[in-house]
């Protein structure tokens, strides 16, 4: 066998390989889904957005105190940790640029994204929960947006730092002070990507349990009030999930389809609206 | 050894004694640069690259400012003040000194808003005097024909030599008394840089221009005064034509016949 004909063996092993690789992680993907839509679609009615939880065997029991519970948090979430990220971002990019204390809320905020979500869950029970004696949505909101603020901030970051310097230069070239030139030239500039970020970081936090089980900890029932215990998707699909009766897990089922194709659609809006500003 | 001719009329602009060190960096960029800039003309800056006539140029409306630890000394006359003053309101020293770069920078908005951007900067709410100033600077920057139907899309969607064309009447439209021209058509095809050019000659009736390009015919084309740099020091100020025919300084003749550069 030549020296040629062996590269051109290895050659096709390898792409075997990785081709065959690449497939099995995604066949888990689309396993995962599978399964969920044949699962979930099966245990999706109108009940479950009319009805709230109910014990274990009553006909007219669903998930809206759920559904409802799960918008409000991470709505909450979002409008704490979306202005926050994007400052601390806007900060980074056009004021901190590559200071010493840039860099290291950069490496913060990096670590910070890694952090287990149950940890931040932890912190936050100790700093709000326990002093205020009981679980809220606002524990639960600000658990989220901490998990939030870093995603939004890096992408923020970035995003602003596509923007070319020229185009600062010209604006400022006119005479506009700087923070006309960030709100007026640099946001313009990096609004599609900024949108994504934001959609990402929401997506990221919508089907977070862990952060919840002890700051917004769950209930069955329907509530709007943000000083109590709030039901959610997630830690309502875990409590129906582990239990025996078959029409909670049924819920349970229909729950994790609801956030999955919530989550997924936000994943895919955000790749579109990154897709359409790339292309202009 | 510099050859500065003396401009007998008014000047836009006075330099004096001007150096310039970027930061961090171990030799200024510009040494003791003295320049007299002609009102109401062309003032082309050439030569090879890192010579310092961008370098020059930017001092003129402070973009240095914008990058902390640039150090400078000397003296920029314009309207009777130094320039370079800490003092110095750069907001409206940058509405009278503006500036076109080279790559066209359209905002991301459009097109009607780009020329108004400067405007509404100071503060021009009106309606009617906007859409007033708007059509004509982009009369003045020869573009409005093809953009009067379409004044309200992505400005994005123009061409490189219409964005440019957007951009001068962008700066004209505040009204400046000098116009900075950062090598404004090398990014351009030929028959852009030839319509950039021509609205180059034209606009010297209202403002003062400083043009640094790379490309010598372009500056024998527009300009009526020629800086040649070299190494940070300008060599040799002079009418365009007599630099480019009969040049004072060796450099120059050098520089100018393709020796180097």
């Amino acid at each position: 066998m030549t020296a040629v004909q062996k590269r051109i063996i290895v050659n096709k092993l390898a792409l075997a390989f990785s081709t065959l690789s690449a497939v099995i992680a995604l066949s888990f993907l689309f396993w995962i889904l599978g399964v969920l839509v044949m699962k979930g679609v099966d245990a999706l009615s109108w009940n479950i957005f009319i009805y709230e939880g109910s014990p274990p065997g009553y006909e007219d029991s669903g998930l809206k105190h759920a559904l409802i519970g799960q918008l409000i948090l991470v709505g909450l979430a979002t409008i704490i940790g979306v202005p926050l990220g994007i400052m601390a971002g806007t900060y980074l990019s056009e004021y901190g640029k590559n200071s010493k204390l840039a860099h290291t809320i950069r490496d913060i905020s990096d670590i910070m994204m890694s952090a287990p979500s149950i940890v931040i869950g932890a912190f936050v029970y100790a700093v709000i929960v326990m002093p205020m004696g009981h679980f809220s949505a606002w524990a639960g909101a600000i658990a989220l947006a901490i998990m939030m603020i870093p995603i939004i901030l890096r992408t923020t970051d970035d995003m602003l730092q596509l923007v070319p310097g020229t185009l600062r230069e010209a604006a400022f070239a006119l005479g506009a002070p700087k923070y006309k030139v960030i709100i007026d030239v640099v946001y313009r500039g990096a609004k599609a990507g900024i949108l994504t970020g934001v959609l990402l970081g929401i997506a990221r936090v919508a089907g977070e349990t862990a952060p919840l089980l002890f700051t917004s900890f769950n209930d069955n029932f329907f509530t709007t009030d943000l000083n109590a215990a709030m039901p959610s998707l997630t830690v309502t699909m875990f409590n129906y999930a582990i239990s025996p009766y078959d029409d909670w897990q049924q819920l349970g089922w229909a729950a994790a389809f609801i956030l999955s194709m919530f989550i997924l659609g936000l994943n895919i809006l955000g790749r579109l609206i990154l897709l359409a500003g790339k292309r202009k | 050894m510099a050859s500065i001719i003396d401009i007998k009329e008014e000047c836009a602009l006075q330099v004096r004694n001007f150096d310039f060190t970027y930061k961090g960096a171990a030799a200024p960029s510009l040494k003791k640069v003295t320049m007299p800039i002609a009102k109401n003309a062309v003032t082309a800056l050439i030569g090879p690259s890192g010579c310092g006539k961008t370098t020059l140029l930017r001092a003129f409306n402070r973009m240095h400012d914008l990058y902390p630890g640039n150090q400078y000394e000397g003296e920029i006359e314009f309207e009777g003040r130094n320039i370079l003053d800490p003092k110095e309101d750069l907001i409206h020293l940058r509405t009278k000194i503006g500036m076109i770069f080279q790559k066209p920078t359209a905002f991301p908005m459009s097109i009607y808003d780009n020329v108004a951007y400067g405007m509404r900067l100071q503060g021009i709410k009106n309606k009617s005097e906007l859409d007033g100033r708007v059509e004509k600077a982009l009369q003045d920057a020869a573009i409005w024909k093809e953009v009067q139907d379409r004044l309200k899309h992505d400005a994005n969607g123009l061409s490189g030599g219409q964005q440019q064309r957007l951009c001068i009447a962008r700066a004209i439209a505040v009204e400046p008394e000098v116009l900075l021209f950062d090598e404004p058509t090398s990014a351009l095809d030929p028959i852009s840089t030839q319509g950039i050019e021509k609205l180059v000659i034209e606009l010297k009736e209202r403002v003062s221009i400083i043009i640094v390009t790379h490309n010598m015919q372009q500056a024998a084309r527009v300009s009526d005064y020629t800086g040649f740099m070299y190494l940070g020091d300008l060599v040799e100020l002079g009418h365009t034509e007599e630099l480019f025919v009969t040049p004072k300084e060796k450099l120059t003749q050098e520089y100018i016949t393709g020796k180097f550069g």
